[in-house]
């Protein structure tokens, strides 16, 4: 901004400040009243007049550094003087016009800090604009060195800022030579490749990719043919050993004349992106779970609920049963006396007999078993989800094995199940399958997202209508492919969105329900394994989600 | 004297919830009914005269708060608990609308379940 307004200051004409005394007090000194400023206007219209005849108005557009040239009269009196003072302060020279026919007060002028002074008499209408156009000719001048020595500090400024830019670049920038030496590394260079300060230097590029067949290596191929790459992704390998991935662009370097003089190549080390990647992964897996869980806590509940019960009541029963055998106890007593009292015996059979009847001790002993069995049923059951559950939390997520894709996508219906099974009925077709080689953990994720999809559209459509949710699960072999389909009979996709249902962060389902992940995180998973996600759907009827996985080779790993 | 005995309606899709439901108030000296659905519980109330009605929430076909509201909008007064383990879940409103006179935990606690019990039909009597 500054800059700016400077250029503009220089083109701009140059401004002369006139300040003249009262007409009365030049009436009265040598030479009376002047007209400054026709004498000036014969300078040319590069040069602006600004007449003042306000002293303390002039003093404040002196203040405000607008004037170039003052011109001030000795006849000004008491105010002459701190005029001149003000055009010192505002940088601009001061030419005084002198009454006084000695020397002194011109040389009292020129000590306080004019420029030049002109003496009134019969030349004053010549030498005032000369001696002003000299003092111009000075601002002038002193301006256009300012304006040249700006320039070159301009360039210099650019210079540096573009180097600026290349040094703290968030992207590692390389300059490789036709040797496939490194030329130039930026610090970011240095630090991806966890290198000390000017270390990469003649370092030969083919080191970060060792045992990389040199047609693979992007920048020797840009070297050798000028192909340009954007955004190739690499696994590098750093000074010090370690493997990172990263995203690389190479061009070649070439000079004016349009001769390749090597090559640039720009990088980012992609670890943290990769992460984020496998984060958000995660967290979609983290959100189905989360619906499923709600689910799963109440199929839970209910036999928590019943065990618990049963418990506090087997406990109860205990008791009572305890006072039975106390009788017990007291009646053996009596029995086992060395002579028996008769009396003591039957009355100890009567209170035996009594507390039988008390506590419905029959009740109890057939009860305790009913409440027994109902009990190891309930923990069956909750050992039977947790065993579901385990087969999402504990696999190996890394690995391919072969899978039973129809076991896979059974134990995850199972799971799902639990949560629906109060309003849809699941239908399965299970064709023989020979194991396919995949990910089964990313596999069940897929059947799950599907099918919980499927869940939510039957409900969505059933808060409309009257409506037997139903899902079907489907699979067979076609060719070389193992096909699985499931199908509900929800509200179906409106054409119009079907096309971007596996994009990334779409999503049709309120706030907080879907993460708008699912389907694009499924469709991810199922590539990854070589197959292919499919849908057809029609609104009002349903959809149909198609996963094809190819069978591959006998004995694939 | 059995006649004489309040008649709790015990209403849950899970069999061995009403066996165990039974079984915390086997001495409380009610006269015990039972249904798997709220359709079940509907039908039972048309036949006989009940003290009290103790439901789950969640069941298939009709849940817990549609009964109940089904027996608001009757004009039946008798005092009804609902069995929840979400009771959260359930806006004020909503109860309020049932006329559900109290809430009890899934899985409850036997003394809570008694004193509920006892305190509902006092109430009501």
């Amino acid at each position: 901004m500054a800059a700016g307004e400077r250029t503009r200051s220089e083109q701009a004409a140059l401004r002369v400040l006139i300040v003249e005394p009262p007409e009365e007090e030049a009436a009265r000194q040598p030479g009376g009243v002047l007209d400054v400023a026709s004498a000036l206007r014969r300078l040319g219209r590069e040069i602006q007049l600004e007449v003042h005849r306000e002293p303390a108005v002039a003093l404040r557009a002196m203040a405000g550094g607008h004037a170039d040239l003052a011109v001030l009269d000795q006849a000004l009196g008491d105010r002459f003087w701190s005029l001149l003072d003000a055009a010192g302060s505002a940088a601009a020279p001061a030419l005084v016009v002198v009454r006084a026919s000695d020397e002194a007060f011109a040389l009292e002028a020129y000590r306080a800090g004019a420029a030049d002074c002109v003496r009134v008499g019969s030349e004053f209408g010549d030498l005032l604009p000369i001696a002003a156009l000299e003092q111009l000719r000075r601002v002038r001048h002193i301006r256009s060195k300012g304006a040249a020595a700006r320039l070159g500090k301009r360039v210099d400024d650019l210079k540096r800022y573009n180097e600026h830019i290349i040094q703290n670049m968030n992207s590692a920038l390389v300059v490789i030579d036709p040797g496939a030496r490194v030329a130039y590394a930026n610090p970011r260079a240095e630090r991806v490749l966890g290198a000390e300060p000017g270390e990469l230097e003649d370092e030969d590029v083919r080191r970060w990719f060792p045992g990389l067949p040199p047609e693979e290596i992007l920048p020797l191929r840009t070297l050798e043919d000028g192909h340009r790459f954007r955004g190739a992704e690499m696994v590098l390998t750093r000074l010090d050993g370690a493997l990172i991935p990263i995203g690389l662009s190479c061009s070649p370097l070439v000079d004016s004349e349009g001769v390749r003089e090597g090559a640039v190549a720009i990088f980012q080390d992609l670890t943290e992106i990769k992460q984020l990647q496998r984060q958000v992964l995660q967290t979609e897996k983290m959100a189905s779970i989360g619906q499923l869980a709600a689910g799963v806590a109440h199929e839970i509940n209910n036999p928590m609920g019943f065990i618990h019960a049963n418990l506090c009541q087997l406990s109860e029963y205990l008791d009572d049963l305890q006072k039975v055998w106390d009788r017990v106890d007291g009646l053996r007593t009596a029995a086992r006396r060395e002579r028996i009292d008769g009396d003591e015996v039957r009355r100890a059979a009567a209170d035996l007999e009594a507390m039988i009847g008390e506590v419905d001790a029959a009740f109890l002993l057939n009860d305790f078993g009913t409440a027994i069995r109902e009990s190891l049923e309930g923990s069956g059951r909750i050992r039977e989800i947790v065993r579901d559950l385990r087969a999402f939390s504990h696999q190996d997520t890394t690995q391919r094995a072969p899978t039973d894709v129809n076991r896979a996508l059974d134990s995850t219906a199972h799971i799902v199940w639990t949560m629906m099974r109060h309003s849809v009925v699941l239908t399965k077709h299970y064709e023989e399958l020979p194991p396919v080689s995949c990910f089964p953990v990313q596999l069940q994720q897929v059947f799950m997202n599907l099918l919980v999809n499927a869940y939510q559209a039957i409900e969505a459509r059933a808060e409309q209508e009257e409506l037997r949710g139903e899902i079907q699960l489907h699979t067979e072999v076609q060719g070389e492919e193992v096909v699985v389909r499931v199908s509900d009979n929800g509200t179906g996709i409106d054409p119009q969105v079907l096309g971007r249902i596996f994009d990334p962060f779409f999503t049709t389902k309120q706030v907080g329900v879907g993460t708008g992940l699912g389907l694009s995180t499924s469709f991810n998973l199922v590539q990854q394994q070589g197959g292919s996600l499919h849908v057809d759907s029609e609104p009002g009827r349903g959809t149909t989600f198609e996963v094809r996985l190819p069978l591959g080779e006998e004995g694939d790993p | 004297m059995t006649a004489e005995l309040p008649v709790v309606l015990l209403v849950d899709d899970e069999r061995h919830i009403l066996s165990a439901l039974r079984r915390s108030l086997r001495r409380e000296g009610y006269q015990i009914l039972t249904a798997n659905s709220a359709e079940g519980a509907l039908e039972t109330l048309a036949e006989q005269k009940v003290d009290l009605v103790v439901s789950d929430q969640k069941m298939p076909g009709a849940n817990g708060i549609a009964l109940f509201a089904e027996l608001e909008r009757s004009g039946a007064r008798v005092p009804r608990v609902l069995l929840t383990g979400w009771p959260e879940e359930i806006p004020a409103g909503e109860l309020r609308k049932a006329g559900v006179t109290a809430l009890l935990p899934k899985p409850w606690d036997d003394a809570q379940l008694k004193s509920t019990l006892r305190s509902c039909l006092a109430g009501s009597a």
